[in-house]
């Protein structure tokens, strides 16, 4: 793609979901979409956190833990010692960063289906932690957590209180996209950058990067700790959205369709995650007036696309063009 | 907004009416107007027939009142319309369900049927003006300063008390074990039970024992609680698949005492997986005992049982929420999109319950436990399990 | 204590069934079949059926069980598995297949057989009792069947020719295939197999535990976690990894119940620790 067709996309992109989508909620009135968005764009930043590891040649089943830890950071912070919802939000971030280089540097050793494996073992450790520790205040969990408070940065105020909104859920729609925007600004960045390579490097052959004097464990750890920062910053935000986080707030099904969403969107794409989750968690809403047979339907139309586009739905792109060279 | 559209559409309707009279003047009616109400809560998964039993219980009387003609709440005659929405056990879905039921212009929504569900939607239903009948005990989503929840059952911290008072009068219980499920719901109804059990002056012999929700094989968590021999055991918020498991595996290891819970059950579930060991076994249940269902209740089921195949005794507890929120409207037509009349009504709110023989009344509790009416009052039927069928133990009441 | 280990004992021979056919599917296909737990719940459902509600005897109910998995796992991996794997660039995309026919047996059980918990008549009455230790008579003989299959499935693989050539396949694909294993038609047979024994396991332990629709995927990630400490891909670690699991859950339950509730927070830590000291598991192919 040129330059100009690149900054062309993104600025309709960037227009699309700022401006027309509010726009066209608000003149439908489907006010109930503004959450189903919200929490695509928060699910597609969690995600994105596992499209990552992916791109070190790790399957991650472990993201659950890490938006649930992200949840109690805030949600302690902001209840039990008084601090601006906005500073928790990077905190949070930090310290699941923090966690996962800890924990990652002995897992990130494994492989395959084994480090698929300890890293779902990892999100029903959180769940117990969080059921065990003190802080957490347990099986009760944590109910009532105000809503964002403004921010203000030299007086100035940048971002109003959400607690004095009409309703909060424009604003929350607002934040969620322009984090997941930040999010993949930076993936994409990321990838492209001289680390992506090395990162692919790792994904194809991590014998052969290592002999040509790449320190793969630490390439390793730094991208697990990014994916981590993404999966805590999603959870701080849904446990503001929720104003409750439970032990049960994510789970192994969470760490699951994580990983779901970036194989339904594509693992060669680095927008595969955010499509994967529109399309996965939109149809699923869509299908709610099918009443019982919503499950069946939805897992059919699963298999169906799978066998179709194993590669997920981005590689139609990919498919479409090389059909096209072929005839031309 | 809302009573513009409401007018015009009884405008609509009228202009209809009498077009369609002009038209055929032998078939002299007119459609009924929908009114809908919600469900939100999980039909799928483990703990689907917690949810289950709550749509099949509104659809049931919903068909049924259709059939009769419709519901009349003030001058106008409504036909029901169940919305549901599976929220997988899922708090962060249960929001979406909850913002959906908001868009459909929903009042009056059933569910969630867990602690982290119920905590989650609260801010969509207060918002939007939505009261919801959670299946979820924690206090903070019925006191003051939360006000659009309404529990739909009795609480574990209500019934438990009673039933331990109970057996230790007359079974002469004085050694209590507790086990629970890993997980916010059971663990919240333990602690809940173990300090009402203490508060009676029972010996707590187990408090800490746990098990994975999804465990299949209850021999390795009961074989140290059988052994300290106690008069009572008490499963805290056990998921009806789970329970004839426990109650099996108890008595195959020798357990001879009494067994226990504060949560509905089904007496198919008991019969099939426990078979005669389950005798004995005391749980909270509605209005299906022969002893106390009246013609009606004895109605629902047949009717339920024709619409789906089987019965579900959970559904006697999950029978009473769609006709408090129908008899409440009718009582105060103008709840019908203003849930602050609804409110209001609830402090006065009485009309016979149809359930139960006698003169038992629908009215709204909870002053003691939360400080405001925010309850429903369905009595306390506490059962045991004998042979494929419930008896009634003793039925109690909660204030 | 006698009655921890007999209690850990029977769990792991069952876990060990239950694991068995999961790691003869990865072996064979890479595939880790997150369907598993489902196919267990079917296989349990149809024992309920035939042997519960039609009431013909126990053993044809355990064969319809084990006939219909393996008819269902061949068609799966016909129709879904094998075109799925040729068209993908990576070869973890089956999880997705995967996860997708979880949740497509989810919907199909629970329309079929409703929400309910459902169990069947025991098979056979009573208790053996003695000063230390207890166990139903059904639960014996139910532990003592899981053992018989896993050696009849153990000397299936080790003797017989099909048997040979999927272990053939397991080592190297492309080895065997040069050495005219017909490397299709015996993943066919592995992945029926696999189904199969899910369906066995299903159909014996519905006589005990019962079986309900939801169930499933809490099974398949049990599964997961033997396959893993003992190894994937090798017989031998799924059922080192059944028995071991057991066992800890058996003594943990008992020794650190005084704890409150962490159980399974030592287990699941204890697995992730032991993995970071040895990624392959007990005995797993080096390459998961």
């Amino acid at each position: 793609m040129t330059r100009v067709a690149k900054a062309a996309s993104i600025s309709a992109f960037l227009a699309v979901v700022f401006i027309l989508v509010p726009v066209l909620i608000i003149a439908t009135g489907r006010t109930d979409l503004y959450y189903t968005l919200t929490s695509v764009a928060l699910l597609s930043i969690a995600s994105a956190g596992v499209w990552l590891t992916f791109f070190i040649g790790r399957i991650n089943i472990g993201q659950g833990a890490y938006a649930l830890m992200g949840g109690y950071v805030s949600a302690i912070l902001v209840v039990n010692y008084g601090v601006s919802f906005w500073l928790t939000l990077p905190l949070a971030g930090l310290f699941c960063a923090a966690a996962s280089i800890l924990i990652g540097y002995p897992i990130l050793r494994l492989r395959g289906v084994y480090f698929a494996m300890v890293t779902l073992v990892l999100t029903e450790v959180a769940r117990l932690l969080a059921l065990a520790l003190p802080i957490t205040n347990g099986a009760k969990g944590m109910v009532s957590i105000p809503l964002p408070g403004a921010l203000s940065i030299f007086g100035v105020t940048i971002i109003p209180n959400f607690a004095g909104m009409q309703s909060p859920r424009l604003a929350f729609y607002l934040l969620a996209v322009t984090m997941m925007v930040l999010c993949f600004a930076a993936m994409y960045r990321l990838v492209n950058s001289r680390i992506g390579k090395l990162c692919q490097s790792l994904q194809q052959n991590e014998e052969l990067a290592s002999s040509i004097g790449v320190n793969i464990a630490y390439l390793r750890v730094i991208a697990y700790a990014i994916s981590s920062f993404f999966g805590g910053v999603a959870g701080a935000i849904f446990a503001a959205i929720s104003q409750s986080i439970y032990p049960s707030s994510f789970t192994v099904t969470d760490s699951i369709n994580f990983m779901l969403n970036c194989f339904f969107g594509g693992l060669g794409y680095v927008f595969g995650p955010m499509l994967g989750t529109l399309v996965l968690y939109f149809g699923w809403d869509l299908l709610f007036q099918t009443g019982k047979f919503q499950l069946l339907i939805y897992s059919t139309l699963m298999i169906v696309l799978m066998l179709f586009l194993p590669n997920g739905l981005l590689s139609l792109g990919d498919l479409l063009r090389k059909r096209g060279s072929n005839n031309g | 907004m809302k009573t513009i559209s409401n007018m015009s559409r009884r405008v609509m309707l009228g202009v209809m009416g009498a077009a369609m009279l002009a038209a055929m003047p032998a078939a002299g009616f007119a459609e009924n107007a929908k009114l809908k109400i919600g469900f939100v809560g999980v039909t799928s998964g483990p703990a689907a027939a917690w949810g289950t039993s709550n749509v099949r219980s509104m659809e049931t009387l919903a068909a049924w009142y259709n059939e009769l003609g419709g519901v009349k709440i003030g001058e106008v005659t409504y036909d029901l319309d169940i919305v549901t929405f599976d929220d997988q056990k899922d708090p962060k879905r249960a929001i979406a369900g909850m913002e959906k039921m908001a868009q459909e212009g929903i009042h009056y929504v059933v569910g969630p049927n867990v602690d982290d569900g119920a905590a989650a939607v609260r801010p969509v239903a207060e918002a939007n003006g939505i009261i919801y009948f959670p299946y979820a005990f924690p206090k903070s989503l019925y006191e003051k300063p939360a006000s659009n929840a309404v529990l739909g059952m009795i609480a574990n911290y209500q019934s438990g008390p009673a039933i331990y008072k109970y057996l230790m009068e007359n079974k002469g219980v004085k050694k209590v074990a507790f086990v629970a499920a890993n997980e916010s719901d059971p663990l919240s109804q333990r602690d809940g039970g173990v300090a009402a059990a203490k508060a009676l002056g029972l010996e707590v012999v187990a408090q800490n024992d746990t098990y994975q929700n999804d465990t299949r094989d209850f021999s390795p968590v009961l074989t140290p609680i059988v052994a300290l021999k106690p008069d009572l055991l008490v499963l805290s918020g056990v998921a009806p698949a789970n329970a004839p498991l426990l109650i099996r595996a108890a008595r195959e290891l020798g357990y001879e005492g009494l067994i226990s819970t504060e949560t509905a059950q089904d007496a198919k579930v008991l019969e099939e997986g426990a078979g005669e060991l389950a005798n004995g076994f005391i749980s909270v249940g509605g209005a299906s005992t022969p002893e106390i269902a009246s013609d009606r209740m004895k109605e629902f089921v047949e009717r339920y049982t024709k619409m789906f195949g089987e019965y579900n005794d959970e559904s006697n507890t999950k029978v009473y929420a769609l006709d408090y929120i129908l008899e409440t409207l009718k009582a105060s037509p103008a709840a019908l999109d203003n849930v602050e009349e609804f409110k209001k009504a609830m402090d006065t709110f009485s009309a016979p319950n149809p359930y139960l023989k006698g003169d038992a009344k629908l009215t709204y509790v909870g002053s003691t436990s939360f400080g405001q009416k925010r309850q429903v009052a369905v009595p306390m039927v506490v059962n045991e399990y004998k042979d494929g069928a419930f008896e009634t133990l003793f039925v109690g009441t909660v204030d | 204590m006698e009655q921890v280990i007999a209690n850990g004992l029977y769990l792991g021979a069952q876990y060990a069934l239950i694991a068995l056919g999961l790691t003869l599917i990865f072996a064979l296909m890479n595939v880790l079949n997150f369907a598993h737990g489902q196919m267990y719940v079917l296989g349990g459902f149809i024992t309920y059926t035939v042997y519960g509600q039609l009431g013909l005897p126990f053993v044809v109910a355990l064969l319809a069980s084990g006939m219909t998995l393996a008819v269902i796992g061949a068609l799966m991996e016909k129709y879904l598995f094998r075109t799925v794997i040729k068209r993908s660039h990576r070869e973890e995309s089956t999880m997705l297949l995967a996860a997708a026919t979880a949740f497509f047996f989810d919907a199909v059980i629970l329309l079929i057989f409703g929400e309910k918990q459902r169990g069947v008549p025991k098979i056979v009455k009573g208790v053996f009792n003695t000063d230390g230790l207890i166990m139903p008579y059904d639960r014996i003989a139910v532990g003592a069947l899981a053992i018989v299959f896993i050696a009849a499935f153990i000397l299936y693989m080790q003797y017989s020719r099909p048997g040979r050539a999927m272990r053939a396949l397991a080592q190297d694909r492309v080895a065997a295939q040069l050495m005219g294993v017909a490397v299709e038609r015996y993943s066919m047979i592995g992945f029926a197999m696999g189904a199969m024994l899910a369906g066995i396991v299903g159909g014996l332990l519905v006589t005990i535990t019962g079986v309900n629709s939801g169930i499933g995927g809490p099974i398949s990630i049990k599964a997961f976690m033997m396959v893993m400490i003992g190894g994937a891909g090798v017989v031998g670690g799924a059922i080192a990894g059944g028995f071991i699991l057991g066992m800890m859950e058996s003594v943990g339950l008992t020794v650190l119940r005084e704890y409150g509730d962490v159980t399974y927070l030592v287990i699941f830590a204890a697995l992730m620790v032991f993995l970071s000291i040895r990624p392959n598991g007990l005995m797993g192919k080096p390459w998961g």
